[in-house]
């Protein structure tokens, strides 16, 4: 395996986890909903979105604009933000699409 | 770095298509909805709330936070938010369309005022009260004749009426539908709907992009499935059409004199025509790009998909072609069949497994509420095809349509 593909060091992992502990999940429960930390690799984050969130019309919203945001500025190496949540098996999104 | 402002309502389907244009162009997003994102305290330079109903309290907010954050381009994705964008790109001094020009494409007695004292072709209209008693309104109306509100989309509350007796039931309908709380019309929107001369003939909806005043016709749609009332549920789109050259060259004309006539000069025009023995019939003229997921069907030169091109026309970046892929293709919004609650989507991979067939996306959820036409606005999801021929499509989305079922409680 290269270097390149190798899994991120623990640090930067611990450091996004602290991050949607404490600054990203207290705000989005506002909507009922959670973000889930599924990995850091090379140096992209995959996340998870649920309650809410799953599903929500204004999740790309929440994760591009949102976390990406916060995290990239608070951890400037990190190089996207990578949602690996199935949203057609949300049952109870906060904004359910509709209009055209 | 661009910074690029995104109007994006919180319940539009057009979120993930745009973003991700947004994304692949490496520009500094920021996205405004009508509603709070859980995180605009935290990030206030990429989330914005704005009134978009009020397009000069949300030009008031865009221009004072625009004086630190400097802006390059502003896009609305959909109706509600076309004439709040070119409102804020108008006092920014960006590539807009003139604010009156998108009103007037919005309310669509006011887009058949201006397209009937241009000469284009359009049903005969007449714009009625709620207020008025409607036994004496249908008596100034020939029949059949279509019933719409003035500023809903995606067909909601469009209803034909061939006698006096359902032209009543139509307007009492519209007057309910528009008390909905789900419904954010006012003024005249509100207040009156239109009663316009239902037009026979074949249905085509054409997308396209107008650039300093000019149309150019991005993808030309047939739609095969009869639309005679007494709802006009949309289901099936396919592209290239196969009207002849000449009548597709005829509504490309009609479609451009539609714009000239209202004054929209920039940006992407989602156009729908009847077409009969006497040419084509302009339906409706709106200032915006296709609605759904149906843009998925539409990719241009190397596989630029069409958002990618509404951002870069809006930025003033070059754009490599305007041409859409030779491979027709074709998508078909599934409808809802009758209300109730979704329990469970069968025939999935039955539906995915058929020759042709790229995507099956259900996009309502399990559990939601579902509301079919005249009051509803939403769609089970969508069925994206393509195949050798047009032909091929209309085939293969039928088919992949047959293998679902849904149970509806």
């Amino acid at each position: 395996m290269s270097t390149e593909n190798q899994e991120q060091s623990p640090d930067l992992k611990t450091r996004v986890q602290e991050l949607i502990d404490t600054m990203i999940n207290p705000a989005v429960a506002g909507h009922g909903g959670y973000v889930e930390l599924i990995d850091v690799q090379d140096s992209r984050v995959y996340l998870q979105m649920g309650g809410g969130c799953q599903g929500c019309g204004a999740a790309d919203i929440t994760l591009k604009a949102g976390i990406e945001r916060l995290l990239k500025e608070e951890l400037p190496e990190i190089v996207e933000v990578l949602d690996t949540t199935d949203h057609a098996s949300g049952s109870n999104p906060y904004y359910a699409a509709g209009k055209a | 770095m661009a910074r690029l402002l995104l109007l994006l309502p919180t319940r539009t389907y057009r979120t993930e298509a745009f973003v991700d244009a947004a994304r692949k162009l490496g520009v500094d997003l920021v996205c405004a909805s009508e509603r709070p994102s859980t995180l605009e305290e935290l990030s206030p330079d990429s989330l914005l709330t704005l009134d978009f109903n009020d397009p000069d309290s949300a030009t008031k907010t865009v221009a004072e936070w625009a004086r630190r954050r400097p802006l390059d381009a502003v896009v609305g994705v959909d109706d509600l938010t076309a004439t709040a964008a070119a409102a804020i790109a108008e006092r920014l001094g960006l590539r807009a369309n003139p604010v009156a020009a998108v009103a007037a494409a919005r309310n669509k007695y006011e887009m058949r005022q201006c397209l009937a004292a241009a000469g284009v072709p359009v049903p005969r209209f007449r714009r009625i009260a709620l207020s008025e008693d409607p036994f004496t309104a249908a008596r100034g109306v020939g029949f059949p004749c279509v019933l719409k509100p003035l500023a809903l989309s995606a067909s909601r509350g469009v209803i034909r009426a061939n006698t006096v007796d359902q032209f009543i039931a139509a307007f009492r309908r519209i007057a309910a539908i528009l008390r909905r709380d789900d419904v954010t019309v006012s003024g005249d929107a509100a207040a009156f709907l239109l009663a316009e001369q239902y037009i026979p003939g074949l249905e085509v909806a054409l997308e396209g992009l107008l650039e300093a005043g000019a149309l150019r016709t991005l993808a030309l749609f047939d739609k095969p499935d009869p639309l005679e009332g007494p709802f006009f549920e949309e289901t099936i789109y396919v592209t290239p059409s196969r009207l002849p050259d000449s009548v597709q060259h005829r509504i490309s004309a009609v479609a451009a004199d539609a714009c000239a006539a209202l004054g929209l000069t920039e940006g992407p025009v989602h156009a729908e025509l009847r077409v009969n023995d006497d040419g084509p019939w302009v339906i409706e003229v709106a200032a915006r790009s296709i609605g759904g997921l149906c843009s998925r069907a539409l990719r241009f030169g190397t596989g630029m998909s069409l958002e990618e091109l509404i951002l870069r026309h809006a930025l003033g970046w070059p754009i490599d072609s305007l041409v859409r892929e030779r491979r027709p293709a074709g998508v078909m919004m599934i409808p809802i069949p009758r209300a109730g609650r979704l329990g469970a989507v069968h025939g999935h991979e039955r539906a995915s497994g058929v020759e042709g067939i790229e995507e099956v996306a259900i996009t309502a959820h399990i559990g939601q509420e579902l509301v079919p036409l005249p009051e509803g606005w939403q769609y089970l999801g969508f069925i994206f095809a393509r195949a050798d021929t047009p032909d091929g499509v209309e085939k293969a989305l039928r088919e992949a349509h047959a293998h679902l079922r849904f149970e509806i409680t």
